[in-house]
């Protein structure tokens, strides 16, 4: 694997995607990226080698610079492969040819069916996830998660005062004392579900009268007590923000402090939480 | 030619602007086409614009520009040419109404199109002697109220030429309106080859998108996908679009326990990776005026199972060549089209392919080729020459005498309630 050294990030240009130049993205099935590029208007030669495509992480810290060069029909092309190393992230897409500022990219054609209903092998121990989206500014960007190992929230069923939660883990096994955990966000509870395991599928239920008001993130514990602790969440597929897309009916509970609600939903990130609510 | 286009809104985004677009791009690789958009609300156009195609607006609506018309006087009193059975009648006023007579009364061109009934009316009362005048139908004269429908055999007399996108509906003006020396043509919606690999028919997936309104029958559709799950429970449905029917479908696919195969997946564009991410494409529409998500869909290489809807579907799917047309409102019957071609993986390829080869007849160079046609003969008749030009308004001066006669019918009908609106 290859790890592309942070730099100092430049100034970037401002948000406005009116004229922006537009990327075509197109992913394959290993998670890697490329993005083709129109060649900018009078800087065909001097582009070639010199442009470059920036992805810059949200926070101004991190930079990745990837070399713009010219493909078969006459547009520049740059490449993330899917063994490159992008940290965990919201990373904003730049092109910048030789000395100017760079200029933030607008999304064209994303060609990601190869990454609907992906099965990434975890050989590696890891699985590493990019999906490029448009921001609510118009712009283009891309969302990346470095899980190792990674547990893939898959079927929710809502049950009686329960839900049943079904995934697969990527990049580990599953032990006989294999278990899943939910934690109160704002709080120091922590309960416990048992695991069914089949080979690298597990499924939990959730007893949600045994959960207080709050917010309950899960997480997997693939080696029992002593192994990593795993935040479940759904990330293989081609869809960047779940939240709005994968929502769940409400599970209506009677619990001893009276009348709550339950509801799964995946937090900005992806990954699984419960919100349990009382009137 | 010359050719000059006069559109609602070609900033915005929706069916007839995209095909305006595809239809104006094609025919500029060939003669000198202008769209003139009535309304400006932005900047720049959504959709992509052959540089060769001249855009300009008549009324700016631009809210934090310096142009902006929107507070001008004459824009708040009511339009009275664009009539008032028209949907977009709130839009227009006093000023579109100006700013339109006075572009149609000097319009540079050998042939005016417009793109919606009350443009039409306009081009009929307002253009210049000279151009030929086409009208098109984007809708259905059916869809059209009693009063607008009304209103529209007084104008549409005074046209050369009206143009439907479907058969059924050019078979409705012919039979319903008396329009004397008026071409009515049939030419469908171009659709343009999409700049991703057609689907390869693998993935597991159905795709349906357009608005979610109630006249998609996205509540039908959903139920037919409960019993697809039934059988199939590896396969799974994405449904895009935005709308107000959204909570609603919401609502029946959590009473159905189908929130893991049914996806609300929100507005998409381009459209076009996202029927590639499809094997199979639904529509369960009570009503299509074209359809073209169908042609969208087939273009992409899906076949398209859709329910047997006025106009549209039976004219686009070849059944059972290159799609299946199921009937509608039937839950069952849309469900045994979508496992027959699930469970069947070879007649599924089998269609694609052939939805594929089909779907080459709506390329924006056929279908542009049709309007040339259509143009150069009204041209020819009457357009340029001095002759051309007696006959022309002789013919609309009877067709309008025609039209006022009908008018006074339709009253009569109205009252006693004979007629009833679509």
């Amino acid at each position: 694997m290859t790890t592309l050294a942070p730099q100092a990030a430049p100034r970037p240009t401002g948000e406005d995607a009116a004229a922006a130049p537009r990327a075509d993205c197109v992913a394959d099935s290993a998670g890697g990226l490329t993005f083709d590029l129109p060649q900018p208007d009078g800087t065909g030669e001097a582009a070639a080698g010199r442009a470059h495509l920036v992805l810059r992480r949200r926070d101004g810290l991190q930079e990745v610079r990837l070399p713009l060069v010219p493909a078969a029909d006459g547009r520049l092309r740059a490449a993330l492969p899917g063994g490159v190393d992008l940290p965990e992230g919201r990373w904003d897409a730049f092109a910048q040819t030789a000395d100017g500022p760079p200029e933030r990219l607008a999304p064209g054609l994303n060609d990601l069916r190869s990454l609907v209903d992906r099965a990434p092998d975890g050989a590696r121990g890891h699985v590493a996830v990019r999906i490029p989206y448009a921001t609510k500014h118009g712009n283009l960007s891309v969302r990346s998660w470095l899980r190792a190992p990674h547990a893939e929230a898959g079927e929710l069923h809502i049950g009686q005062d329960a839900l049943d939660v079904r995934g697969q883990v990527y990049g580990t096994a599953l032990a006989p004392d294999a278990y899943a955990e939910l934690t109160l966000r704002k709080g120091t509870a922590v309960l416990r579900a048992e695991v069914h395991r089949d080979r690298t599928a597990f499924g939990f239920t959730v007893d949600c009268t045994a959960l207080s008001e709050g917010v309950w993130d899960l997480w997997l514990r693939p080696a029992g007590e002593g192994g990593p602790r795993v935040r479940i969440a759904r990330l293989l597929d081609d869809i960047a923000d779940k939240k709005p897309v994968y929502t769940y009916p409400r599970i209506t509970l009677e619990t001893p402090a009276g009348p709550a609600t339950a509801t799964p939903y995946y937090t900005g990130d992806n990954d699984l939480s419960v919100k349990v609510t009382t009137p | 030619m010359q050719i000059s286009f006069l559109i609602h809104n070609a900033y915005g985004i929706g069916g007839t602007i995209r095909t305006t677009y595809n239809l104006a791009n094609t025919l500029a690789e060939q003669h000198d086409v202008e769209i003139v958009s009535v309304l400006r609300h932005r900047d720049e156009p959504v959709f992509a614009r052959n540089p060769r195609v001249r855009l300009r607006h008549l009324v700016d609506l631009r809210r934090n520009g310096p142009g902006y018309e929107g507070d001008d006087p004459e824009h708040l009193k009511p339009a009275r040419v664009f009539p008032k059975g028209e949907l977009r009648h709130d839009q227009y006023s006093a000023l579109t109404d100006r700013r339109i007579a006075e572009h149609l009364s000097t319009v540079d061109a050998d042939v005016v199109v417009g793109t919606r009934p009350g443009l039409n009316v306009h081009l009929a009362r307002d253009t210049r002697r000279g151009p030929a005048r086409v009208g098109q139908e984007h809708l259905t004269l059916d869809s059209h109220s009693v009063a607008l429908r009304t209103q529209l055999r007084a104008a549409y007399p005074r046209l050369d030429a009206v143009t439907t996108t479907t058969e059924a509906d050019a078979a409705a003006y012919r039979r319903k309106m008396r329009l004397p020396g008026v071409r009515v043509e049939a030419v469908p919606n171009s659709v343009p080859a999409p700049a991703v690999e057609p689907a390869d028919g693998s993935a597991k997936w159905v795709v349906a998108a357009g608005r979610l309104a109630p006249v998609k029958r996205y509540d039908l559709l959903i139920r037919a996908f409960d019993l697809v799950r039934a059988q199939r429970p590896d396969w799974r449905l994405r449904i895009y679009g935005s709308g107000k029917q959204k909570d609603r479908l919401r609502q029946v696919i959590d009473e159905l326990g189908l929130y893991n195969h049914v996806l609300l997946m929100g507005p998409a564009h381009p459209i076009e990776p996202e029927w590639a991410k499809g094997s199979i494409a639904a529509v369960t529409s009570s009503m299509e005026s074209f359809g073209m998500t169908i042609v969208e869909a087939m273009r992409c290489g899906l076949p398209v199972v859709s329910t047997d809807c006025p106009h549209g579907p039976g004219e686009i799917i070849d059944n059972g060549v290159d799609g299946r047309l199921v009937p509608v409102g039937d839950v069952r019957a849309i469900a045994g089209g979508l496992l027959e071609l699930i469970n069947d993986d070879a007649l599924r390829r089998k269609m694609a392919d052939a939805a594929l080869k089909d779907a080459e007849r709506f390329d924006p160079a056929r279908i542009a080729e049709r309007y040339e046609s259509v143009f150069s003969g009204l041209v020819a008749r009457g357009g340029a020459s001095g002759i051309g030009r007696v006959r022309g308004s002789l013919h609309r001066t009877r067709g309008a005498l025609l039209g006022g006669a009908y008018a006074v019918r339709d009253a009569g009908l109205t009252v006693f309630g004979k007629e009833r609106s679509a």
